[in-house]
């Protein structure tokens, strides 16, 4: 039994693992500082730093309530609201892309208001590239964070307001301190899916140096033109990538 | 675990099974996304033991895609260049210019910025990446009226498709794509001539590749395409004759 279940893992773990040698066999590895510190290098890696950061902390903001208002609510609705916020999950990410287009873009319904009241313009802009990563990220931490409220014993909470403790002390002293590790792990997990976004990104915010062109835009792009620098970043997401999942697992068990 | 083996059997079983009908990969420059499709039908009602895939994306990276082995049969760029480097590396047959092209300026319908050449692309233009012939067509072309646009207002289109579709779809003000997107897009987009003096002609190879498994297939699309009624199609599409 067990002799062919190592046999067939074998093969499966080869399969993500002969890409990744490949890859690093076309690291050319005499070049890698200065492939990485050229401009378009420079720029993608701190704009993917930027727009992935920015698009945590918005998944963390919209999608602590929602995850909450899930865990702790029932209403008529629920489960379908549940599934529009995890769609993004399952969505092509260029799907995604066209879809925030026909909502934010000048003609779309919202940003033609946005332009016309408040001169706002998201498409070509990172904050747009903030949006469309948050876009699809959002679902990992809201994911995360449900399954945390959700693990969490309410007779908790109940015995601290029973002790006399004001509902923002039960929210800091028990609610918090139990769901700390699932909003960690989500939020990590929001962030490098953000840093690997390309579809939404490149479908909405378009491919601008420095504005919007992100880690995974400048990799397509630079594939045929400066083919050592695509590889150099895909290495920095490869490793970023690898060292976020292996401390998660370590730390959180996901 | 006997399960998995069956599994496994049935895979192999499934990847073994032989078929008696040839299949070739056309790599397509985008812009000949309409033309080729319409030709890739005529070619399998005349051919109906021949499947024809069409893989279509921008010369530079079909091109990409072939020097590093991708199984296609055929190649038509949208840029002698492009399969001028195959040549050079021996992985395509001789090529014959089937079709020309030339660029324009493509807006908003109405032009709602008021762009009426080249020195109005003001706000976010939508160009090809360099790489692609569209997009090196793009810089000669500005190179040639003069124009100057900053980097920082350029997002890139990997392919000339892309490009227009961020003008379509998207908010740029304009994009420079070929005559014959323009046309495909119809009322999506307005067009805006480029005036012949700063305009250039793209001329389109295709050829047979060289370690094609079904080169004669290969070589009857590629006859197809070259063929009177290939060139009907072609110029119904927009595209001039070599």
């Amino acid at each position: 039994m067990n002799r062919p279940a190592v046999a067939l893992a074998s093969a499966a773990a080869l399969f993500f693992v002969l890409p990744l040698a490949g890859l690093l066999g076309r690291v050319s590895w005499g070049t890698l500082g200065a492939d990485l510190s050229s401009g378009a290098a420079r720029d993608g890696l701190w704009l993917s730093l930027v727009c992935s950061v920015g698009a945590t902390v918005l998944s963390v903001i919209g999608g602590l309530p929602l995850a909450w208002v899930l865990a702790r609510m029932r209403f008529p609705g629920r489960s379908l609201l549940r599934g529009l916020a995890l769609l993004p999950l399952v969505l092509p990410p260029v799907v995604g892309g066209v879809a925030l287009l026909s909502a934010f873009a000048r003609r779309g319904f919202v940003g033609a208001r946005l332009y016309e009241w408040f001169g706002v313009q998201l498409t070509f802009t990172t904050a747009g590239a903030m949006l469309a990563e948050t876009f699809v990220a959002m679902p990992f931490f809201v994911l995360a964070a449900e399954a945390g409220f959700r693990s969490i014993d309410t007779r908790y909470e109940d015995a601290a307001v029973s002790l006399g403790a004001r509902p923002f002390t039960v929210v800091r002293r028990v609610t918090f301190p139990m769901v700390a590790p699932s909003l960690a792990a989500g939020a990590v997990l929001a962030w490098a899916r953000a840093l690997g976004e390309f579809g939404a990104t490149i479908t909405f915010a378009g491919n601008i140096a420095g504005r919007t062109q992100t880690l995974p835009l400048a990799v397509y792009l630079q594939l045929e033109s400066h083919p050592d620098v695509a590889i150099a970043l895909s290495l920095v997401l490869v490793v970023v990538s690898l060292g976020v999942i292996v401390a998660m697992r370590d730390r959180w068990a996901v | 675990m006997r399960f998995g083996y069956a599994i496994a059997a049935l895979l192999l079983v499934g990847c073994g099974s032989a078929e008696s009908r040839t299949s070739i990969t056309v790599s397509a420059a985008a812009s000949l996304t309409g033309a080729f499709t319409e030709i890739a039908d005529e070619f399998a009602a005349a051919h109906p033991d021949v499947d024809v895939a069409l893989n279509f994306g921008s010369s530079g990276q079909l091109a990409a895609q072939i020097g590093d082995g991708a199984p296609a049969d055929v190649a038509a760029f949208a840029d002698t260049a492009a399969m001028d480097t195959l040549a050079k590396a021996g992985l395509v047959d001789e090529s014959d210019v089937f079709a020309t092209n030339e660029l324009t300026i493509v807006t908003k319908p109405g032009n709602p910025s008021g762009v009426t050449g080249l020195a109005d692309l003001k706000g976010v233009v939508s160009l090809c990446v360099e790489t692609a012939p569209c997009g090196k067509f793009a810089a000669q072309v500005l190179a040639a009226a003069g124009v100057t646009i900053p980097e920082g207002s350029v997002t890139r289109g990997a392919d000339v498709k892309a490009t227009l579709a961020a003008v379509a779809e998207g908010d740029a003000v304009a994009a420079i794509v070929y005559v014959t997107d323009a046309r495909a897009a119809a009322s999506r987009v307005d067009e805006v001539e480029i005036p012949a003096a700063s305009n250039t002609v793209a001329e389109y190879p295709i050829a047979v590749v060289r370690n094609s498994t079904n080169a004669e297939a290969a070589r009857a699309f590629r006859d197809a395409v070259v063929s009177e009624g290939g060139r009907k199609v072609l110029s119904a599409a927009g595209f001039g004759a070599p």
